[in-house]
């Protein structure tokens, strides 16, 4: 008994066309890509590899060139189902925090009383309550990225699209808000695909790791985490497990990076004799 | 500390101006002794108040007008993508072309009178006020718009709740610019049409030599134009109170 996953995406490739004398990128080439209930899914991979691409398909705000994205049996609508969390956070500067987290509810016509409780919910679950009346500017940006989150969450979407968010965040604020989120996600449940470029981040959220590579951008291998949970402290970092699995997948990317001829370390052809 | 400093900015405006008057003879520029007292007497007799109403008139009837016009416009051609772009070159080839060359030609079709004027001001202000709602708007965030669809938001919620609130900081601009271009179509008006208003006094005491009288006309302009400008700078403040204060 092997229920359908909620999220299907099943050979998808997708070229962006750019100027006329620009030759075309290919974001993505036959990705295949499934995320059962229930699991916390990261994407690694160096820049350049197609991840946001494949976030926004997910959300149905890009459609593939080929291949399908399934969600819940259907191609995907953006709304209030899928959360999404951008790496620039994106609140709006002339609403205070309140009318930002509950934007998405009053784009759904969600009554101003309800609204409120509902509202009021997530700032307390991310910390924010005492912020409600704030302005964007006036935040720390963990404090910000706090307020996207609220906003993403206060819909209560089932699957939750993080596109690097806390890559923007100085490195001690990032540490904590990964603690933040593994929190609130061993709260309430559901599925995140969290896209990151850091090994650490991938490997210490996840339950499974996708791998991608670059140019064209493509999913290179999918890992499981052995990892017990709660990984709240430190110490997990010196668990065999964590130090084998961070160790190969820095190899694979080296390996990724220095073989594009794109990126900065490309290392020329590989010797032949 | 700035408001003492702009006391001695005026005290040293005064000095230069006296200093000059000396210089040339209070015949050509009156001291601004005699200045004060021109508009005293301009006051007790009451020969400026029913010109600077008439002008009043004249000047807010033609920039409510063109505020009425070129706000929606601007708003139809950034929320319809292509209208804004078959009309954005008419649009700014008219902002390049000196509005006052209309003037012969609103004669022909208005006359003289009060509408003639009405439509020279509204002509000068509302281009700003159009370009500038139209620009607010093209340069509505990328980056918001995108947060807003991944929420299921509809193309109109997009254009009432992210690109028009973001335009506003624009639009007061146009409607700033419009202010001070109405105010000097006003005065033009007042000059090329029949003579009215505080354009027509300017021209009144200019040809007939009464400098004190033509000085405190000069005077009443600036301090309607100040007004204006100082009220419209309190509306881009409000309009943009959440933003960083980064001093005034």
């Amino acid at each position: 008994m092997n229920p359908t996953p909620s999220v299907v995406v099943s050979h998808v490739s997708k070229i962006f066309k750019r100027a006329k004398d620009l030759a075309p990128v290919e974001a993505l080439r036959d990705v295949s890509l499934e995320l059962p209930a229930n699991t916390f899914v990261t994407l690694l991979g160096p820049s350049g590899c197609g991840k946001t691409t494949l976030l926004r398909m997910i959300n149905g705000l890009i459609q593939p060139d080929s291949g399908e994205v399934h969600v819940f049996g259907k191609p995907p609508k953006p709304g209030p189902r899928i959360g999404f969390v951008f790496q620039s956070f994106r609140l709006i500067p002339w609403l205070n925090v309140r009318n930002n987290v509950g934007f998405g509810l009053s784009l759904q016509g969600v009554g101003e009383a309800e609204r409120k409780e509902r509202v009021d919910h997530y700032l307390k679950l991310v910390g924010l309550s005492r912020f409600a009346d704030v302005y964007p500017h006036e935040l720390s940006g963990g404090m910000k990225q706090r307020a996207a989150l609220a906003r993403a969450l206060v819909t209560e979407p089932e699957i939750l699209l993080m596109d690097e968010p806390f890559a923007s965040l100085d490195a001690q604020v990032r540490e904590l808000m990964q603690m933040e989120m593994m929190r609130l996600w061993s709260e309430r449940r559901g599925i995140v695909l969290f896209v990151t470029h850091s090994v650490d981040e991938a490997i210490i959220m996840a339950d499974k790791i996708a791998l991608m590579g670059p140019r064209p951008g493509r999913i290179v291998e999918t890992l499981d985490v052995p990892l017990p949970r709660p990984r709240w402290d430190d110490s997990i970092k010196m668990q065999r497990d964590y130090i084998e699995l961070r160790r190969y997948l820095w190899d694979r990317i080296r390996e990724m990076v220095t073989q594009d001829p794109s990126s900065d370390f490309y290392a020329g052809e590989p010797d032949k004799s | 500390m700035i408001t003492v400093y702009r006391l001695l900015a005026f005290g040293l405006f005064l000095l230069i101006w006296w200093t000059v008057s000396l210089i040339v003879g209070p015949n050509l520029i009156p001291t601004p002794l005699n200045t004060v007292f021109a508009a005293r007497d301009l006051l007790r007799d009451g020969k400026i108040l029913e010109p600077l109403l008439s002008s009043l008139a004249v000047y807010s009837t033609g920039y409510a007008l063109a505020v009425l016009v070129g706000i929606p416009i601007g708003m139809l051609m950034g929320g319809i993508r292509d209208l804004g772009r078959t009309l954005d070159i008419y649009v700014n080839a008219l902002m390049a072309t000196p509005r006052v060359a209309f003037i012969p030609l609103i004669i022909l079709f208005l006359g003289l009178g009060a509408e003639a004027k009405i439509a020279v001001v509204f002509l000068g202000a509302v281009i700003p006020i159009l370009i500038g709602t139209y620009s607010g708007i093209l340069n509505s965030d990328a980056e918001l718009i995108e947060m807003a669809r991944s929420l299921g938001a509809s193309r109109s919620q997009i254009y009432w709740r992210i690109m028009l609130p973001g335009a506003l900081a624009f639009v007061v601009i146009g409607l700033r610019i419009g202010a001070t271009i109405g105010l000097i179509n006003t005065v033009v008006a007042e000059l090329y049409t029949a003579a009215s208003g505080l354009g027509g006094l300017l021209a009144l005491y200019g040809n007939t030599f009464q400098m004190a009288r033509y000085f405190v006309v000069i005077l009443a302009l600036s301090l309607i134009g100040g007004l204006v400008s100082q009220g419209l700078r309190a509306l881009e403040a409000w309009s943009s109170r959440w933003r960083v204060t980064a001093g005034n």
